[in-house]
């Protein structure tokens, strides 16, 4: 029992004798390499579909929850943190440790004492970036920005302390 | 005259320092000695040291045309536009770790990069970059000398394939050499109809018959070109044709085994016989460094300038063959094993033997028509064959139809010889007459 293939007709002939498949690929490859040749938006222009990513920053989505922040009263540049623990209670991996100190104060001609921030340590490598801290923040303070820039060159780089909380990490920006 | 006064100056300037070279050498060396041996030198040392960097540059543009074909842009973070990116590479591959594996065989482990890159650079010293001194050595039998010294190449893969002791680099040596073995036939066959018309082996020789004959041995030679293309590009293991190491089924192929520095000949050797194949393809085919109106530098006294002009001109069809390596590489998908041996045997072999009959019977037919009827032909005979309008005119004919005739021919032999359907010869050999339900040999009685 043999199997019948269609019988090609004399175009179709034609076409695979002057090679016109391997014409039209050659064709389009060159389109291509034109295109990307002819592109005067070096970075990601109509040719490129590439995203040049360190040149290039990408825009991520508004939901997006990043690298974590202690935001600061814009006026005093004092810490808006009240050391409420809330953030460490509602943490589910359990990545916030909220080191308070007591400090004397006196209210009204009487001494007092008041519960503030000393040590704020968040570790990155155990956070999945619920921002469920950020929602029990009553002060909104703590905050998951959007950055996203977080590998470090050891695993102790993943425990940010106060200080980078609220400065932020030192990363290189390309620009070219 | 404002123009020629420039030229004239900016030539001073620029080969001013050889003549003084060439003075200071006279002092301490006889004349012999300096124009074969000092000069040579310096010769060699310029030739390898750009052709190891146009190679470097070979694998920057390689990456970089792979990339925009991909709409992609290559490249980009070492130096402008990763111009650096080769040094980079150098670097990195220099200070790696050269592993030999525990039961190598040590030396030939050893050398097989050394064979490899030696003989792709050994033909470099008789290609003609250009006329005068852009060529080291005119050999007089300098295509042969290029067959011959590029095909010791393949050793070395076969020779690293079966030292590395690993499975997958000696399947990828198997099948390089037996690439070779049916490739080398139909590269060196395509290259005779070329020479019929050249009428020697040298190879400025077929630059200056092609010179004096104003014409490129394309234009009567276009089947010639297209198998000693095809079959340079099955030469170099280059995609479509890189079995020796398909990354898919061969891991690496016969180079699995090889890191650093090693690895890094084998890849320098492989661009080197890439840019052998198109400088031989140029120099054959595209008249070399011959190009229209250049050789009027010449008469006008600028012997220096017009070498140099050619040398370039030499350097961009050589470039443009390459870009065409490239293209290729990046459209096509590799072949299939067989497929590769049926185009080389099937297709590669007998159309360039087509080839040369047909070229044979066109220069008998022009040298028959010759005087016949007041119809000139030849014009003559000195360097190449030289042929009148007329004469061209019946060459380019027979060239194209040579194509179309070997073509044709070759489809009509091949019919049907790979439509074979492996089902239908399974179901076939199943229905032999074995009636159901009984076994095809019978249990052995206890």
């Amino acid at each position: 029992m043999q199997l019948k293939t269609p019988k090609s007709t004399l175009v179709q002939k034609l076409k695979r004798f002057l090679f016109m498949d391997l014409v039209k690929g050659m064709g389009l490859t060159l389109k291509y390499n034109v295109g990307a040749l002819t592109d005067k938006d070096s970075v990601a222009g109509k040719g490129i579909y590439t995203e040049q990513y360190p040149k290039v920053r990408p825009d991520v989505a508004p939901r997006f929850h990043g690298a974590p922040r202690l935001n600061m009263d814009p006026e005093t540049h004092d810490t808006l943190c009240i050391a409420c623990n809330l953030c460490a209670i509602a943490c589910p991996e359990d990545c916030i440790d909220v080191i308070p100190m007591d400090v004397e104060i006196i209210v009204a001609g009487k001494p007092r004492r008041k519960k503030v921030l000393d040590e704020f340590i968040f570790d990155t490598s155990r956070c999945m970036f619920c921002a469920l801290c950020q929602e029990a923040c009553p002060t909104s303070c703590l905050e998951l920005t959007q950055d996203f820039e977080l590998a470090t060159y050891s695993r102790a780089g993943f425990v940010w302390n106060r200080e980078m909380l609220e400065q932020g990490r030192e990363t290189v920006k390309y620009t070219s | 005259m404002f123009w020629g006064k420039l030229i004239d100056r900016g030539a001073m300037l620029l080969f001013g320092p050889i003549n003084v070279l060439n003075d200071l050498l006279l002092k301490a060396f006889s004349a012999e000695t300096i124009n074969y041996f000092v000069w040579p030198l310096i010769q060699i040392g310029l030739v390898v040291t750009l052709v190891a960097g146009w190679v470097a540059y070979a694998t920057y543009l390689e990456r970089k045309i792979s990339a925009f074909m991909q709409a992609r842009l290559g490249p980009m973070r070492v130096g402008p536009w990763g111009l650096l990116q080769p040094i980079a590479d150098g670097i990195k591959l220099l200070a790696k770790e050269d592993f030999i594996p525990d039961k190598a065989d040590r030396w030939i482990f050893f050398f097989a990069p050394y064979i490899a890159v030696a003989s792709a650079f050994i033909v470099f010293s008789v290609i003609p970059f250009g006329p005068d001194w852009a060529v080291i050595a005119d050999v007089n039998i300098g295509l042969l000398l290029v067959l011959a010294v590029s095909s010791v190449g393949v050793l070395a893969l076969i020779l690293a394939g079966w030292s590395s002791n690993s499975k997958y680099a000696l399947l990828g040596g198997l099948r390089s050499s037996a690439q070779m073995v049916s490739y080398e036939v139909s590269m060196g066959l395509s290259l005779i109809g070329a020479l019929m018309f050249a009428r020697t082996l040298s190879l400025s020789g077929m630059v200056y018959a092609q010179g004096s004959d104003s014409i490129w041995y394309i234009v009567y030679q276009p089947a010639g070109f297209l198998i000693f293309l095809i079959s340079g590009i099955a030469e170099n293991n280059r995609a479509p044709f890189d079995l020796p190491e398909a990354e898919s089924e061969l891991v690496a192929g016969f180079h699995t085994e090889y890191s650093g520095m090693r690895w890094s000949l084998f890849f320098m050797a492989e661009y080197a016989a890439m840019v052998v194949v198109a400088a031989v393809a140029t120099t054959v085919y595209l008249g070399g460094w011959y190009f229209p109106f250049v050789d009027r530098l010449e008469q006008s006294g600028n012997h220096n300038l017009y070498v140099s002009v050619s040398l370039l001109v030499f350097l961009i069809k050589a470039s443009v063959l390459l870009y065409i390596y490239f293209w290729l590489r990046w459209t096509l998908p590799r072949f299939r094993y067989d497929q590769l041996m049926d185009i080389g045997w099937k297709w590669l072999i007998p159309s360039a033997l087509i080839n040369i009959v047909l070229t044979a019977i066109g220069v008998f037919l022009i040298q028959a028509l010759n005087g016949w009827r007041g119809l000139q032909t030849i014009e003559a005979l000195g360097q190449g064959l030289n042929l009148t309008a007329y004469g061209k005119i019946i060459m380019i004919v027979i060239g194209l139809i040579s194509v179309f005739i070997t073509g044709g021919l070759l489809s009509r032999i091949n019919w049907r010889s790979r439509d074979f359907n492996l089902k239908t010869q399974r179901r076939n050999i199943r229905l032999v007459n074995v009636a159901k339900g009984k076994p095809a040999v019978e249990a052995v009685q206890q």
